[in-house]
């Protein structure tokens, strides 16, 4: 059974439409969901988390539906993107926090567990102040840990991490995978969960572009088309020449624009401009038609 | 709600945000004592006391102080949360809604309450020549108005954005300028309660605002409703938002 589901789920504010019917479960495991800044992914987990309702479309985590529902929270835990702490609290008194929350019947060996775990014992009575940007994130993935929860929700948790952190972090996710725990990672840096998490789900301006495996996203991406528009000197030879290249699969002209399908968007954005210099032609602007299309791939091969 | 609690007071607490609302709550301390120094020495009249009640309880205290201060502590109690985007680690916890609210609304109580009465009692023994039950009567009527303001000032923190604007708008217009002109507002006004409670309790020095005053038991079951229906508009407005 799923630990995550959303059922065509939408959400918007006011007239722009943030995620757009979304539909996906999360088993248990590690799930990255990816996807450039402003695709829809926090506000997927923060209606997850039930920190955001939902315009449409059904949630349910663990079998419960996620908004206004506290008692859900004993099994569920989130680390949102917003950096935040109470600076005046130090690591431990910040994690003791969460644990007098959630009402732990030992608080003080759940707060020395969590700790242990992100590796900070050593710097638990500092002022949160004081901590590094990773510390700081490191410490507020113990204080969601700290009451072991089943579902865990993680909105870049990487950010402001050097690489030998993020090592770090992988091998904690694992562990924390291997105990049965679900975990959703949300980054829009596709290397950081790439290696991590054994399903991806890729969002793109709001929907879910694919999901599954990492070669299924990226074939996925490959059936794709992609439109390109350019203006230059003399659109009808540039069509022509266009015509003749592999990576182009049909070129039209719309009112003095050539119009570019095509599969292989890397060969497409090299041999344009080749093409152009080699017939002695001006580019004067070349501009994706599909946005989000060009996110994606800007997104898939620069990860 | 008591992690709450104590977390807002570690908020609310700061050295500065303290520093400077004990002294504004001395300001009308340190007039009544200018006053009585430099005023005359014998017995005063009772008109002089209602002059004196009106001018520094209802006009400093009650009017400007005593709303001032709690919107500084009630406004930021919600409203440094969500400005800071930290009210997520308080509602991703198994904690009602409710206890949220009410830990997040005491904090301000709690810190305004003990400086408002003090403040309140010293002018009433200063510059009313008061005596126990008028410092009582004072003492209750200011706690009252701390939590009536408490609560509705807790809440806009939560609604909008830019709360302290909000509320010195509502304090000056509804609370001063309104319920000063229009006799119905006073059934909707936290200074009217607060007033009227003084003088219920008593009436012998404190009966200076009768202008400006209602039944005591409109004003006790005012001071309740709107306490308990802006209570219920924050946990109402915990569980609808969208938490930044």
């Amino acid at each position: 059974m799923a630990s995550i589901s959303l059922r065509s789920v939408s959400k918007w504010y006011g007239n722009v439409v943030a995620v757009n019917d979304v539909s996906l479960e999360v088993e248990p495991g590690i799930t990255g969901l990816l996807g450039p800044n402003g695709a829809g992914k926090t506000t997927v987990l923060h209606m997850m988390a039930g920190l955001a309702g939902c315009s449409e479309g059904e949630i349910e985590v663990l079998g419960q539906p996620t908004r206004d529902n506290p008692d859900l929270y004993r099994r569920l835990g989130m680390m949102s993107e917003r950096e935040a702490v109470y600076h005046f609290y130090s690591g431990r008194k910040f994690v003791e926090l969460a644990a007098r929350l959630h009402g732990l019947a030992d608080a003080a060996s759940a707060v020395d567990r969590a700790i242990e775990y992100v590796g900070l014992s050593e710097v638990q009575g500092r002022s949160l102040g004081t901590y590094s940007r990773g510390m700081r994130q490191r410490m507020r993935l113990a204080a969601s840990l700290v009451h072991d929860p089943e579902v865990l929700l993680l909105d870049e948790p990487l950010n402001g991490t050097d690489p030998r952190q993020r090592i770090e972090f992988h091998d904690m996710m694992r562990r924390l995978a291997s105990e049965g725990r679900t975990i959703l990672i949300s980054s829009h840096i596709l290397e950081e969960v790439e290696t991590v998490a054994d399903r991806h789900l890729l969002m793109v301006s709001g929907k879910l572009a694919a999901s599954g495996d990492f070669r299924a996203i990226r074939e996925k991406l490959d059936e794709q088309p992609y439109k390109v528009r350019i203006l230059c000197e003399e659109p009808r030879s540039m069509a022509s020449a266009l015509m003749r290249l592999e990576s182009v699969e049909s070129v039209s002209m719309d009112d003095g624009a050539v119009l570019v399908l095509s599969r292989n968007v890397a060969a497409l954005q090299r041999a344009v401009p080749l093409t152009a210099r080699e017939m002695g032609l001006r580019l004067l602007r070349v501009e994706p038609m599909d946005e989000s299309l060009e996110s994606v791939f800007s997104y898939v091969v620069e990860g | 709600m008591g992690p709450i609690f104590q977390l807002s007071m570690r908020q609310l607490t700061g050295k500065w945000r303290l520093a400077i609302i004990i002294l504004v709550a001395a300001i009308p301390v340190a007039v009544a004592l200018a006053f009585r120094i430099t005023g005359d020495a014998g017995d005063r009249s009772a008109n002089d006391i209602q002059d004196a009640a009106r001018v520094f309880l209802d006009g400093m205290i009650v009017a400007a102080v005593l709303p001032i201060v709690v919107m500084t502590f009630a406004t930021a109690s919600f409203g440094n949360e969500v400005e800071d985007g930290t009210l997520g680690y308080l509602v991703l916890n198994p904690v009602s809604r409710w206890s949220i609210a009410l830990g997040k609304i005491l904090a301000p109580v709690a810190i305004a309450a003990p400086v408002l009465i003090v403040s309140g009692i010293a002018v009433t023994l200063i510059g009313l020549d008061g005596d126990a039950r008028t410092a009582a009567a004072v003492g209750v009527g200011l706690f009252a108005g701390v939590v009536g303001y408490s609560v509705i000032f807790a809440w806009l923190g939560l609604v909008t954005n830019h709360p302290l604007g909000f509320a010195l708008v509502y304090v000056f217009l509804w609370e001063g300028l309104l319920s000063s002109l229009l006799g119905g507002i006073r059934y909707l006004s936290i200074r009217a309660y607060t007033l009227t409670l003084m003088e219920g309790i008593d009436d012998s020095r404190l009966d200076a605002f009768q202008e400006l005053t209602i039944e005591l038991p409109a004003a006790i079951a005012g001071v309740v409703l709107v306490s308990a229906a802006f209570y219920w508009l924050t946990v109402r407005r915990l569980r609808r938002m969208d938490v930044p």
